[in-house]
């Protein structure tokens, strides 16, 4: 076995009196990549952090070439060949394709800048991605599969000895996953120390050499990928064996609830229609783009749309959330971070900010607010150090619980769930899912969005899948197969029966 | 007497001689504070009698806020109006020195008004108010009339030239009259500002005897901070530029506005009346013409009192 | 251990307070008329202008906003009601009525001054920072103009009466300082303790997760700018009384102190977080400096501003320091 690159030795790591790392021993080795998986808020991102000397050590050492050494930041580990790739990426989005992957070590010619030179290299480095993006245009302006593309080439610009991925195809499709899987092995090949994360274990049984399991700051196991299965890493990661991840299904009535009609958001959904019945999970299936979230938003009151939206008899104007919300809609945004939370501000400032009026006028009752933070701590089994801290510094898991425990804040009839377990654990995966069902089962209509099948057909009796802006079909019962919504959100016919799913 | 007789021929001149029409760039300050307003205001008023004495002239009046927007504002006018003379307020004598240089260079007449060039000998004709002579003037009526070892508070302009030059006069006037100056700050011109100043003045001397500031709107401030501190009666405040109201409360016999001096903005009259006769008569005027500061009183405040300035 | 994070977590919080009493113990070293009635009353009454209008500042920047026009549309404000009052005493006679329209007008015009500014930037989607800057010349050419470019002067006998809206009181407070004080502390209480000042703080923080919150975004803001006209017209109010009149320069520069008082009290500029108890601190801190010039021949008056300049820097680095110490 070849020496390690990088290793941690020992690393602990305190927040204030907090400790979330509890020594963890680590190596990369050239030439390896290196899964690290945990729940949300094991202590995966810091860890990576430490790597890649965004932060210090509390306790411990960092390794690099058998030699202890304390990165002066990241620009240092980078200059040092230790180049790490954010899950929010580190774009300017203003700047071009070509002037972000430069950006800080831009090519000269003299003392002039070399335009050509550079965006001729980021042409190469994106051809070598099979990515068709212009170097010339705007960050602003590219899908986000394109912005971790372009992330990519720029770590591939600098001479990258210990390469350290955060999730990076949380945001990308299988058809990108596997031109990204190709680089990577590349790039093993060529003797790189990398280091992903990701929650989906296919993922990692496919492409990791090594797997290291983290649980609540502390390494659980590390093992060699092919002498462990995904069942095995999944227990390492809760710490108990996971039953089933959906609970059974719960079949709603025919009466119909929520009614959208003929619903046009220009240049994105076109004449889209479908009901919605009580006590029933609908799900919305489609390929990311194809307006499945302008769908949503527009019912919900969040997009200037055409057409008609009724909820048991009222008609929903557009483009007035409050109106819907009081009506009994409620909407859970993709965008948990964008859209959903403030992320500086505390729990309970999140929580009943959409219902602050109901907590008293003109005064807010603070008790009432806390009253109501307790109830949503138990309720939804939120996790959170302190309860003052900001939001932003909760992990993903929790922040999406508290979201949800925000969006049901209302009491709504009917919930729009959109991408319900976007970058958050099994555990919380699971615990999810077993919500959406009780939410149902007490009578409430749901509608869930996602990009993950088995989510789809784990939770959904009847699947209505979009492309390119239309409803191109609906799928119910005994239909709702992988296949199925594939080959609908492929714009072909659901309907014929495929074997090769 | 041969004066007059010149004005006389050549306001015929002025009218007799049709010929081409000429253009008479005018820049000044904007109306940011009551001198420059007036200054504005008797600006607007001459222009307006001109235009209708002879159709052959034509104005072009720009205000400007700053040095920068003054020259670029002097550009325009060469470049797009093709003046044939200017009179100028310069906002600040070293930016401008410069570019008006190049005007007169090309054969355009310059008056220079009230502020004076960095350098001498630019302009054709120079028509000012007279600096060390107005803070002489305040200057002089304190030695006069204050006993030895009286104690005064200074209020002083926005920090420039024009500043500088009357604090020098009054202090030059002061010089051996065993008058005390308590303190000295700038109060910029400007009534709110005087006002903070002249409590802080009260709260911090408890005897003042007059006070001295350097314009009639920081004297106003002043005015009034003191009657709020209930101290009128103690001392007497001298301002200066001849505000209206203060040339009222002096011929009524305000015992705490005994005089005023005067600064008179109308030299603005003056300067573009003595250029549109050169222009058109053929026989300019040129050289210096400094107005002198007067004492106003209450015997002579009629004279000084005008009820339609804004000022 | 826990004291020490107390510390840490408390002393971006109390900076404004530890430069303000800083101040006052220079102050009473320097001058031993600092403490006097006279002069504390003084700085506090002179402070009310600005401290009016910043209280409403900062609720503009916690949302998110600025506003560049309050100095300006402040003289305008002062102008008007002064033309108005004068023409009304020529028609009307002089006596209370013509106060009371007077005192109407300048809230009215505030008010709709201030819904002008929020409603360009809400509907028509223009930049504060730009739509403001063209107000705030707009309004100071307007005084300009209606002053003729001089000065607009309250008729002498209203003046007069006019005149105990600033010198008088009760209880040896003057108005203008009972009037700051009594807004300080709703407008305390509106941010902290209220859905309004929720609102803006949540959408200064995120405006996209408000609106998705459903706050009503749009209105909330323009609330915050007619708020801020509001408070102008009131600041106006309490100002005219003082010297009975306006000109050009009248207003000068006040948003430039109101926003760095606001900054001062601890009140993000980007938005997001706004302490009305800050902005007041901040707007004493601002006013002591002057004062403490005045009292004092320890600096040449050439640098007033550069003084004013270090302690607004000092104010301010103390609480980013420990703020980002976390």
């Amino acid at each position: 076995m070849t020496d390690p690159v990088l290793a941690l030795d020992g690393v602990t790591k305190s927040f204030g009196p907090i400790e979330i790392l509890h020594g963890v021993d680590f190596a990369l080795r050239p030439g390896e990549v290196h899964a690290l998986i945990g729940e949300n808020g094991a202590g995966k991102s810091t860890t990576m952090k430490i790597l890649a000397g965004y932060l210090d050590p509390t306790g411990g050492q960092v390794m690099l070439d058998g030699k202890p050494i304390a990165f002066a930041g990241s620009d240092q580990a980078e200059d040092l060949g230790v180049i790490m790739i954010h899950q929010e990426f580190n774009l300017a989005e203003h700047l071009s394709v070509d002037q972000n992957v430069f950006l800080g070590r831009e090519m000269t010619k003299g003392w002039r800048l070399d335009h050509k030179a550079m965006r001729d290299r980021t042409a190469d480095l994106l051809k070598r991605l099979q990515c068709r993006v212009d170097p010339g245009a705007r960050v602003s302006g590219i899908s986000v599969p394109d912005k971790q593309m372009v992330e990519i080439a720029k770590a591939l610009s600098r001479k990258a000895r210990v390469l350290i991925m955060d999730e990076p195809t949380a945001v990308l499709t299988e058809r990108e996953t596997e031109i990204l899987f190709e680089q990577v092995e590349r790039l093993r090949a060529e003797g790189v120390a990398i280091l992903y994360t990701s929650h989906k274990l296919g993922e990692v049984k496919r492409i990791a050499d090594r797997v290291t399991v983290l649980r609540d700051g502390t390494m659980v196991r590390s093992d060699l990928t092919a002498d462990v299965t995904e069942d095995d890493m999944a227990a390492a990661m809760v710490g108990r064996e996971l039953s089933d991840l959906f609970p059974p299904k719960v079949t709603g009535s025919d009466e119909p609830i929520l009614t959208a009609r003929n619903i046009t958001v220009p240049g994105i959904v076109h004449d889209a229609s479908l009901t919605l019945h009580k006590g029933e999970v609908l799900g919305i299936g489609g390929l990311v783009g194809s307006g499945r979230t302008e769908l949503a938003e527009a019912i919900a009151g969040l997009r200037p749309r055409s057409g008609t939206v009724t909820l048991m008899d009222h008609d929903l104007p557009a483009n007035d959330v409050a109106q819907a919300m009081k009506a009994g809609l409620a909407y859970l945004t993709e965008d948990r971070k964008g859209a959903g939370l403030l992320l500086d501000k505390s729990l309970r400032e999140n929580l009943t900010l959409p219902l602050l009026e109901t907590f008293g006028s003109p005064l807010i009752d603070r008790k009432r607010e806390e009253a109501a933070l307790d109830r949503a701590i138990e309720d939804f089994a939120i996790r959170a150090p302190a309860r003052d801290m900001a939001v932003g510094d909760l992990s993903g898991g929790n922040q999406q619980k508290l979201l949800l425990a925000k969006t049901l804040l209302s009491d709504p009839q009917v919930v729009i769930i959109d991408e319900p377990t976007r970058g958050i654990d099994i555990g919380t995966k699971q615990q999810i899912y077993t919500l959406i069902a009780k939410l149902a089962a007490e009578g409430r209509s749901i509608i869930v969005i996602s990009s993950e099948m088995p989510e789809l057909i784990g939770l959904a009796s009847r699947v209505v899948v979009m492309h390119a802006g239309r409803i191109a079909g609906e799928l119910a019962g005994a239909d709702v197969t992988e296949g199925g919504i594939v080959r609908l959100a492929m714009g072909m016919d659901g309907t014929s029966k495929d074997s090769a799913a | 007497m041969k004066k007059t007789l010149i004005a006389t021929t050549a306001l015929i001149g002025l009218t007799a001689m049709p010929a081409l029409s000429e253009t008479i760039g005018i820049s000044i300050p904007a109306a940011t504070h009551g001198w420059a307003g007036a200054l504005n205001f008797h600006a607007e008023r001459t222009v307006e009698r001109l235009k209708e004495a002879n159709p052959d002239l034509d104005f072009v009046l720009t205000t400007t806020s700053d040095p920068g927007q003054q020259v670029s504002d002097l550009e325009d006018m060469v470049a797009t109006r093709g003046i044939d003379a200017l009179v100028v307020l310069p906002f600040e004598s070293e930016p401008l020195t410069g570019p008006i240089q190049r005007i007169a260079d090309s054969g355009v007449w310059v008056t220079v008004v009230d502020r004076g060039l960095a350098q001498k000998g630019i302009e054709d004709l120079y028509v000012a108010g007279d600096n060390d002579s107005f803070g002489r003037t305040a200057g002089t009526y304190f030695a006069d009339t204050l006993d030895e070892g009286a104690k005064i508070v200074v209020m002083r302009g926005i920090a420039s030239t024009v500043d500088n030059e009357r604090v020098a006069g009054f202090e030059a006037a002061l010089d051996g009259s065993g008058i005390e100056v308590l303190a000295m700050d700038h109060g910029n011109w400007n009534r709110d500002t005087a006002f903070n100043l002249m409590q802080d003045y009260l709260s911090r001397f408890p005897e003042i005897d007059a006070v001295w500031a350097a314009d009639d709107d920081m004297a106003v401030g002043a005015l009034a901070a003191i009657e709020q501190a209930g101290r009128e009666g103690e001392m007497i405040v001298v301002g200066g530029a001849g505000m209206k109201e203060m040339v009222d409360r002096i011929r009524n016999n305000d015992e705490t506005v005994p005089v005023n001096v005067t600064y008179p903005p109308a030299m603005i009259s003056t300067a573009i009346e003595m250029t549109a006769m050169g222009l058109t008569s053929g026989a300019p005027f040129s050289g210096d013409f400094i107005i002198a500061s007067q004492l106003i009183t209450p015997e002579n405040a009629e004279d000084f009192y005008f009820e339609d300035s804004p000022y | 251990m826990s004291t020490l994070r107390n510390m840490r977590q408390n002393l971006p919080v109390i900076a404004p307070i530890v430069a303000l009493v800083v101040l006052i113990l220079i102050g009473i070293a320097l001058n031993p008329n600092f403490l006097s009635y006279a002069n504390i009353t003084n700085v506090l009454a002179r402070s009310a202008f600005i401290g009016i209008i910043a209280i409403g500042m900062t609720f503009v920047i916690t949302a998110g906003g600025l506003d560049l026009s309050v100095g300006s549309m402040a003289a305008f404000v002062a102008g008007l009601m002064i033309l108005v009052m004068n023409l009304l005493t020529d028609s009307m006679g002089q006596g209370l009525p013509v106060i009371v329209i007077g005192i109407g007008l300048a809230l009215a015009v505030g008010i709709l001054a201030g819904f002008i500014n929020g409603i360009l930037i809400t509907r028509a989607g223009i930049e504060a920072f730009i739509l403001t800057l063209g107000t705030m010349g707009i309004y100071r050419s307007l005084v300009t103009w209606l002053a003729d470019g001089g000065t607009l002067s309250l008729g002498y006998e209203m003046r007069e009466m006019y005149r105990p809206v600033y010198y008088g009181g009760i209880m040896g407070l003057s108005w203008p300082i009972i009037v700051f004080a009594a807004l300080a502390i709703l407008g305390e209480i509106t941010m902290r303790h209220t859905a309004f000042g929720r609102h803006c703080a949540a959408i200064g923080s995120n405006e996209k997760v408000a609106r998705y919150s459903s706050v009503a975004v749009t209105r909330v803001k323009l609330a915050t700018y007619v708020l801020l006209g509001l408070l102008v017209g009131i600041a106006v109010v309490m100002y005219v009384p003082r010297l009975g009149s306006a000109s050009a320069t009248t207003g000068l520069l006040w948003e430039l102190e109101a926003i760095a008082a606001v900054i001062i009290g601890g009140t993000l500029l980007k938005g997001g977080f706004g302490r009305v108890w800050g902005t007041v601190v901040g707007v004493l801190i601002l006013s002591l400096i002057g004062n403490l010039l005045n009292l004092t021949d320890v600096v040449s008056p050439y640098l007033n501003g550069a003084i004013q300049g270090v302690v607004i820097i000092l104010a301010v680095v103390l609480q980013r320091n420990t703020g980002t110490a976390r």
